[in-house]
């Protein structure tokens, strides 16, 4: 758990149910002060509940909100001064963008030559000053969601909430825009919860980064942290490629099908890899010719694909009774060196590292 | 502007079919509503525009075109605010009964005019469920303009309604949810965003239910008491004027009254293309 003082936000314990079924299970995290978190989970696993949730669009079973060590839990939406980016930017369809963005600041009851000077620096920021007068039904989607980023700004919420706000935008806006965020949010120093099912989006933006799978937070930590040392098979597959095999741990050995093995990281607490334990390596942690320290043997290159700066390859552990075991391994071409194997040869098989899951 | 056709597309000449069509229907319309509709002006016109002129400014024909547009007004009104709060209401929380509801606001339409206009003087008349305890003071519903006005909202009582709440279910919640986050209250929110989001399907709401209004009869012959200068609506001054064999005097009603739908139903039309845009 993070320390709960000086954070923006504490989300503990946080349920809820739709008709008979939970979507949300003890749901719990917190951000930081200026800390991005990105929440990542498929469709249904549960994220937009958590920021509807967050945002006081919907009333929690149980659990509690704390944004700034003020229980908001029963606190209405429109007092718990957020900002909060929609998928589909849920734009005012009939008022301009300017009236859009200096909505806030107007039912705060802002004068409006301050109303005008917010507007315009925005405007500004997000480089659509000639779009002012314009309705958002005449704007491109990036531009839509821009205005949107805006409105959320205009009157200074203590934290912004971003769901999914690219998932409707073509991929190139999508790749512009992400970047404008980010620097955006470094910027700003404003706390923000980042909703996407998109994990190189959650990587890039979240200083933090939850997975979510289906109302259960699965691990909590940096991007680093979550992607070289996951805790669970979900989030090994979820964050990029992993490969996964069921192996056998005896004394200080890990054993793996084919009488091949590996030795037992020291201090790797026995209870932890309780149940069924799995091998996760990564394919970038799979080391492919020379003299490996950690020696899966010898493996049959079944496949090679190449996909710009990256190779693939997938390789057979063969020999066995049962069938065989196929890994997938990535290198650089710059990593290839002099290993150029091609399909069907055979060549030594290591691991520059990797991890034991349990149950 | 004609295309050359081959052979194959003449015989089944596609032009020809719709030709006949649109005549049929043309046709089937001519003795049905066209001349009907038609004889109206032809007769205004036959005698000259000054008569018809003289026929429209007779002093009862002035005042009962005043109280039609007057009394429909005051009905279109109230049944605007309500159609929008049911509306409202109805659309966005979800509660037992609220089908049931429906049909009950609905129910207005389905009951013949005259009945409704029955149904009003059981009530408020001299010995009515309610009409008999203001029978004791001086105030007075039926016969009155008051009378008017209730039973033109009963008749009209669901139309605005009908338009809004098909609005109202169609607009993304999505921006009342961004208005709530963004700090506005339920009624800003609604003022704000849901309301100027409706503005066509109100005036269209209000539209039909004037036009619908301003050429009640059935339950208002039987609660205004038809009085000249009085409680006489437009087309009770058709009604009477005819029985009274002024032809010249109802015709001139009749062509402004005829006018007026149109005028309606066209500003509805426009309205229309301009939300299907």
């Amino acid at each position: 758990m993070t320390d709960d003082k000086g954070a923006a936000l504490v989300v503990d314990g946080l349920c809820k149910r739709y008709g008979g079924e939970m979507v949300l299970d003890r749901i719990g995290f917190s951000i930081a002060e200026g800390e991005v978190l990105a929440l990542l989970g498929h469709s249904g696993s549960g994220k937009t509940t958590t920021l509807r949730l967050i945002a006081g669009l919907e009333v929690p079973d149980a659990g509690e909100i704390s944004l700034f060590g003020r229980r908001v839990e029963r606190l209405p939406a429109r007092e718990r001064n957020l900002g909060v980016i929609f998928q589909n930017y849920a734009l005012f369809p009939r008022m301009t963008v300017a009236e859009n963005i200096a909505f806030g600041l107007r039912i705060r009851g802002i004068s409006r030559a301050d109303r005008d000077r917010v507007v315009a620096d925005l405007l500004g920021m997000i480089g659509l000053v000639e779009q002012r007068e314009k309705y958002p039904s005449q704007l491109s989607g990036g531009q839509q969601q821009r205005v949107a980023i805006a409105r959320a700004l205009a009157y200074r919420p203590a934290m912004l909430l971003f769901d999914e706000p690219f998932s409707a935008l073509d991929p190139r806006t999508r790749a512009g825009l992400r970047r404008e965020i980010r620097s955006l949010l470094r910027k700003l120093r404003v706390p923000a919860l980042f909703i996407t099912h998109d994990q190189e989006e959650a990587m890039e933006l979240g200083d933090q980064l939850a997975i979510l799978n289906r109302g259960h937070l699965e691990q909590i930590g940096t991007p680093e942290e979550v992607y070289s040392q996951p805790c669970t098979e979900f989030v090994a597959r979820f964050l990029g490629a992993a490969n996964i095999v069921d192996v056998v741990i005896s004394g200080e050995r890990i054993i793996l099908p084919g009488e091949r093995w590996l030795p037992l990281p020291a201090g790797m607490p026995l209870a932890a890899i309780a149940g069924s334990p799995r091998l996760v390596f990564r394919p970038e942690e799979v080391e492919l010719g020379g003299t490996p320290r950690l020696s899966l043997g010898v493996g049959r290159v079944v496949e090679i694909s190449f996909s710009g700066p990256v190779e693939w390859l997938t390789i057979a552990l063969d020999g066995l009774s049962e069938g065989q075991i196929l890994i997938k391994a990535c290198r650089t071409r710059w990593e290839s060196g002099s290993c150029r194997p091609s399909q069907g040869d055979l060549l030594p098989i290591g691991l520059k590292s990797f991890r034991v899951l349990g149950e | 502007m004609r295309r050359r056709r081959s052979d194959s597309q003449r015989r089944t000449d596609p032009g020809l079919t719709r030709v006949t069509g649109v005549s049929f229907i043309l046709l089937a319309m001519l003795p049905l509503v066209i001349l009907p509709l038609s004889s109206i002006f032809i007769f205004g016109l036959s005698k000259g525009a000054g008569h018809f002129w003289q026929a429209l400014m007779a002093p009862a024909a002035l005042f009962s075109l005043r109280l039609s547009l007057m009394t429909s007004a005051v009905a279109t009104a109230c049944n605007l605010v309500f159609g929008l709060i049911a509306a409202y209401i109805i659309s966005r929380y979800q509660f037992r009964g609220s089908n049931a509801l429906m049909v009950v606001i609905s129910l207005p339409t389905a009951i013949p005019t005259a009945v409704a206009g029955f149904a009003l003087l059981l009530l408020w008349g001299r010995s009515g469920l309610l009409g008999q305890f203001l029978e004791e003071t001086e105030y007075q519903i039926m016969f009155t303009t008051a009378a008017i006005i209730l039973a033109n909202i009963f008749v009209t009582f669901p139309l605005a309604f009908g338009v809004i709440k098909p609005a109202l279910d169609n607009l993304d919640r999505g921006c009342e949810d961004a208005a709530e986050t963004i700090g506005a209250s339920r009624w800003q929110t609604f003022r704000h965003v849901v309301l100027p989001s409706l503005r066509e399907a109100i005036l269209t709401g209000a539209l039909l239910t004037f036009a619908r209004s301003i050429g009640e009869f059935g339950s208002t012959i039987l609660v205004s008491g038809n009085l000249a200068m009085r409680t006489q609506t437009a087309p009770l001054y058709i009604f009477t004027k005819f029985n009274e064999g002024d032809i010249e005097g109802a015709n001139a009603i009749a062509a402004v009254l005829a006018i007026l739908s149109f005028v309606i139903f066209t500003l509805i039309l426009i309205i229309r293309s301009r939300l299907e845009k």
